[in-house]
Parts: structure tokens; C-alpha cells; sequence
């Protein structure tokens, strides 16, 4: 449990993604945990990552605090709404959603591979490597922020399904609140990755005390697996710019196909 | 409101970026002795913990036991990230930034709603 934690937060760092995509197969498909109690399980490894990785952005000043903390209050009631209906819904459903979720992160993987992106998908918690900071340089970009903000109204609305999707699948909800933030607001990509950063904390927060409340998180599973992904995260965020990203995505994306195709097999019964 | 970073902000920033790591560090310190004292005693973590039951954690640190410490630092992470928000709220009333304060006060309150919901769904 302990080394699955210290692989996930390691592929999640190196590749941009937050350990929840791999925690929750990870510990249902793996160790045969409920999926419910893998989904609270990851909200606190998420919490973890978010908050180590969000310190990093705010000290270089890349987070928006102030939008962050406006789209916070939205993804934050979607979390509890998210939180409330996970608990109703039937555990083959989220096991659904979750395949549909893992399909579709590969399929955004593979187009960015195709392009041969240089940057890593700012798809949800992401530790920023050791060598940004100097590009970042001691101002970040603030300068470029001039956003949208006659258009909060529809990034409220994409925040609040961040938060639900965060606390129904126990992941940071970065797939969604990135691509707000960038194409509805018009906020620069890094600018928007390291506020969502920001951002998954307090949404997966505010999940957890649900699950937290209603006996969905194991201490016992949580604890080992929090620790690997904080080691694994940390060594990811170190050793990253030594490893070449374009194979890892490759292998990354057959992992998630494969466990894609396991989540259907169960949201169908046959697993 | 305008929800540009102005200069106002960037002695706030820093200061939230250490109680950010602060809080995450002496959490995953408290949850890295309850995992060592776990595998210590030979619990399997998949065994199934004890329910969480705050008053039972002073007793169960002053006793060494893995659940004292585990519950202790799970609860700290899930705090760290509203302990940011408690300080960008008396960063914001320094400045006199109502808007932003109260903006922080209803994130606190729908935090905090989590908790009633997950007790009235119980």
C-alpha cells in the first residue's frame, strides 16, 4: 500500500496529475477496498498534495488567490452536494463514472502526445518540478492577468460540477477547473493551474468532512497511503526532469486504458 | 470586485505558502508515526480502523496508539487547507477588503455545512 502510494504520487507528479486517478484503482482494484472508502482515502492524499504543491505556487506567486477564493466557494458547495449524492448512489455507477473519467484523461493524454506538447496537461494537482522556479522568476506572470470576469457566472457553474465530480470520485477536479478558468476566463494556463491548485484543498476538504462524518475514511488505509503519496509526489516533483515524460505518458496511458477497461468490468459486475 | 493581484497582496501570499507547508508537514509527520507504530504493532492496514472518535485521540496519543496519531494528522490535513483560508480572511480585514472577507466567511460556512450534512445523511 505504502510503495502504491509512493508509485501513484510519483506518476502523478512527474506526469502532472493528481494521485486520486490512480489511488482510487489502486485501492479498490488492488487491495478489494469499496470503492466509497477508496474515494475518501484519495480526497486526503489529494488534500496532501494540494496543499505541499499550492505553498510552492503561492511563495513564487503564480496562484490568483483572489479568484481562487471566489471559485473556492463554488467548487466548495459542489463538493458537499457531490458528498451528500456519492452516498446514495450505487458503488457499479461511480465505478462508471470512473472508467468514463480514466478513458477520457487518456484519450486527452494521447492528443497531447500527438502535438508533442512540451508541458504536461494541467489535468488536476500538479507539483511543480524543482526547475520552474527560476522560469518562473520572482513576479510569476502576474502582469498577464486581465481576465473575463463578466463570464464568473459560467465558471461558477463549471466550478460547482468540479466540486461534485472531486467528491463522487475522489479526485482534485483540476480536469475541469484548468480548462474553466483558461477558456472561460481567459486566465493564462500556469496561472490557472497553480490557482486550481489552490482551489482542490479547500473543494476536497469540504468533500472529506463528509466522508470523514459518515465513517467513509480508514485511518489504517489512509495513513500509509497519504505517506507514500507525500514521498512519492515529493520524489516525482525531484527526479522528474531526468526521466523522459513522453514514454512515461505511453506507459501512463496504457495503465489507464487497462485500468479503464477493469472499472467497466466491475460497473458491470464482471469483476 | 476586481480579481486581479494587485501589490496589496504579496506580503499575504508568502505567509499563506507557510501555513500551507507548515500545516501539511506536521500532519504527514503525526500520520508517518502513527503508520510507523501501525506496522510496529504488525496491524495490517487493510485489518479495518477504529471509527473516528475525537475525544478518544489524546488518550489513545498518551497511550501509543497507531489510531491517536493517524486520526490526529488525517484531521490536520483535511484542516490545513481552511486554516489558509482563517488567514487570508485576517489578511483581507487588515486591509479593509470586505469583500474578500466575507468571500472567506462563506467558504468557511460551506465547509462547514460539510460536517451537517454528513450528519444529517448519517
Amino acid at each position: 500500500m505504502l510503495a502504491g502510494g509512493v508509485a501513484a504520487g510519483a506518476f502523478g507528479s512527474i506526469l502532472g496529475l493528481g494521485g486520486g486517478l490512480l489511488i482510487v484503482p489502486l485501492l479498490t482494484l488492488g487491495f478489494g477496498l469499496p470503492l466509497r472508502e477508496a474515494v475518501g482515502c484519495s480526497l486526503v492524499c489529494v488534500i496532501v498534495t494540494s496543499s505541499a504543491s499550492a505553498g510552492v505556487y503561492l511563495q513564487r506567486r503564480q496562484a490568483n488567490l483572489r479568484l481562487g477564493m471566489v471559485l473556492e466557494l463554488f467548487t466548495a458547495a459542489g463538493a458537499i452536494v457531490g458528498g451528500a449524492i456519492a452516498f446514495l448512489i450505487d458503488e457499479r455507477v461511480l465505478a462508471g463514472l470512473f472508467a468514463v473519467l480514466l478513458v477520457y484523461v487518456a484519450v486527452t493524454m494521447l492528443g497531447g502526445l500527438r502535438q508533442q506538447a512540451p508541458a504536461a496537461p494541467a489535468t488536476d494537482v500538479e507539483t511543480p518540478p524543482p526547475s520552474d522556479t527560476a522560469a518562473a522568476g520572482p513576479g510569476g506572470d502576474r502582469e498577464d492577468r486581465g481576465y473575463a470576469t463578466e463570464r464568473l457566472p459560467l465558471a461558477a457553474l463549471g466550478s460547482v460540477g468540479a466540486g461534485v465530480a472531486s467528491a463522487l470520485l475522489g479526485i482534485g477536479g483540476g480536469l475541469i477547473k484548468v480548462p474553466v478558468m483558461h477558456l472561460v476566463l481567459g486566465v493564462p494556463l500556469r496561472v490557472a493551474t497553480a490557482t486550481s491548485n489552490l482551489m482542490i484543498g479547500i473543494t476536497a476538504s469540504a468533500s472529506a468532512a463528509v466522508y470523514l462524518v459518515r465513517g467513509g475514511i480508514d485511518a489504517y488505509v489512509t495513513g500509509p497511503t497519504a505517506i507514500g503519496v507525500f514521498v512519492g509526489a515529493t520524489l516525482g516533483s525531484r527526479l522528474g526532469h531526468r526521466i523522459s515524460v513522453r514514454s512515461l505518458r505511453v506507459l501512463f496511458v496504457a495503465v489507464l486504458l487497462y485500468t479503464a477497461v477493469e472499472m467497466a468490468r466491475k460497473a458491470l459486475g464482471l469483476g | 470586485m476586481d480579481l486581479r493581484v494587485d501589490r496589496s497582496t504579496t506580503d499575504l501570499e508568502p505567509a499563506l505558502a507557510r501555513l500551507l507547508q507548515a500545516g501539511t508537514y506536521v500532519s504527514i509527520a503525526l500520520v508517518g508515526i502513527g503508520t510507523l507504530l501501525l506496522l510496529a504493532a504488525g496491524i495490517s492496514p487493510l485489518a479495518g480502523g477504529p471509527p473516528l472518535d475525537v475525544g478518544e485521540i489524546p488518550a489513545d496519543i498518551a497511550a501509543g496508539r497507531p489510531e491517536g496519531f493517524l486520526w490526529l494528522g488525517i484531521l490536520g490535513i483535511c484542516a490545513t487547507p481552511s486554516l489558509r483560508l482563517v488567514g487570508a480572511l485576517i489578511g483581507f480585514w487588515r486591509r479593509g477588503e470586505q469583500r474578500m472577507v466575507a468571500v472567506a466567511l462563506l467558504i468557511l460556512v460551506v465547509v462547514a455545512a460539510g460536517v451537517v450534512v454528513g450528519l444529517l445523511a448519517g
